[in-house]
């Protein structure tokens, strides 16, 4: 197929410079901060976060904020966390961003 | 002096454990003199600065650093991190998962500690508060690992505390109300365990820093339990 056989010269330079960059990407890959060379690879949501989800859940759960606990978590996306609460027994969704902002609590 | 691991542990985790209790008391002994042997961390991962790579971090690997550098790899050394929370600062919190136990400071901060957990199983989860402390607390192996363990053995009357000791410097005992849990956050004798999963469901930290906490806390301190895997859910 001609077209292909162009294709193929056409794009050779930029292939080229795709796989350079690629390259140069993985040699100067930035390692975390030291506070950060640990991680699971199930990635739960940080501790502080599953906590205010907790508290977010107090107010549509009519549960004291004390007695209600995260039971797990997951990524959800790049910026969000899913967190699974038990409020007395009740059970209840939040997401949460990675900056702190609760964007729903629903039951579960 | 305290005694603890007594397999005739005289509290309760409510709500019809007891048989649990029972013999997760027997298993909270043995595991702790017999932890590293069973060691894994499910899923932990730490960065390799030279192959700059994720590597998983296993008993071996753990073994390993330890003896190279004579302390866990950083993240799992103490430290002040910005920590977002509604929490009174004194608040203990345990993130089993990521091998954290955070004690809450004013300013939304947290200093972190690294910490080994239970290994499979053997996680849990729950809000408790801790109910004594102990210095060097004393080690009292159960009766069926003095009957096979002649090692355990000569301890049966109790392994007074010191830098052998499973328990090591000091033990924060976990109570739900006025029961106790059976579980304990405490000192060890093998440092090289913290960032695994080892035990049977007690937080381990090493001694420098298991000394650190208990100087600041106060008996009565909120403890929250986070759920690690698939952890046993004791209610609040």
């Amino acid at each position: 197929m001609p077209g292909t056989k162009l294709w193929g010269r056409a794009a050779a330079p930029q292939v080229g410079i795709l796989v350079f960059l690629g390259l140069a990407a993985g040699c100067s890959t930035t390692p975390p901060p030291p506070e950060e060379m640990a991680r699971t690879v199930t990635e739960t949501a940080p501790a502080d976060l599953q906590l205010m989800c907790a508290s977010a859940a107090a107010a549509p759960s009519g549960v004291d904020s004390a007695k209600i606990l995260p039971t797990g978590s997951r990524r959800v996306d790049a910026r969000t966390f899913n967190v699974d609460l038990d409020a007395g027994g009740r059970k209840f969704a939040c997401l949460i961003d990675d900056s702190g902002t609760v964007t729903s609590v629903q039951p579960a | 002096m305290t005694k603890d691991m007594d397999p005739m542990f005289p509290g309760a985790i409510a709500r019809g454990r007891a048989a649990t209790r029972a013999a997760l008391t027997v298993m909270l002994a043995a595991m702790v003199a017999l932890g590293p042997l069973a060691a894994y961390a499910a899923g932990t991962q730490i960065y390799d600065s030279k192959t700059k790579k994720w590597v998983d971090y296993d008993s071996r690997k753990a073994r390993q650093y330890y003896a190279r550098n004579n302390q866990a790899p950083e993240a799992f050394r103490r430290q002040v991190v910005t920590f977002r929370t509604a929490e009174r600062p004194g608040t203990i919190i345990i993130d089993g998962n990521q091998h954290f136990l955070y004690l809450v400071q004013p300013g939304n901060q947290a200093i972190r500690y690294g910490i080994g957990v239970g290994r499979e199983g053997f996680g849990w989860a729950g809000i408790v508060r801790v109910g004594r402390t102990a210095e060097w607390p004393t080690w009292t192996p159960p009766a069926e690992m003095v009957a096979r363990d002649p090692n355990a053995a000569k301890w049966a009357a109790g392994m007074p505390g010191g830098p052998e000791n499973p328990l090591g410097a000091r033990a924060l005992y976990l109570y739900e109300g006025d029961q106790d849990t059976i579980y304990r956050i405490h000192g060890t004798a093998e440092p090289w365990t913290i960032g695994l999963d080892v035990s049977s469901g007690c937080i381990r930290m090493i001694n420098d820093d298991i000394i650190d906490l208990h100087s600041r806390i106060e008996v009565g301190a909120k403890v929250i339990v986070l759920m690690q895997g698939a952890a046993l859910y004791k209610g609040v």
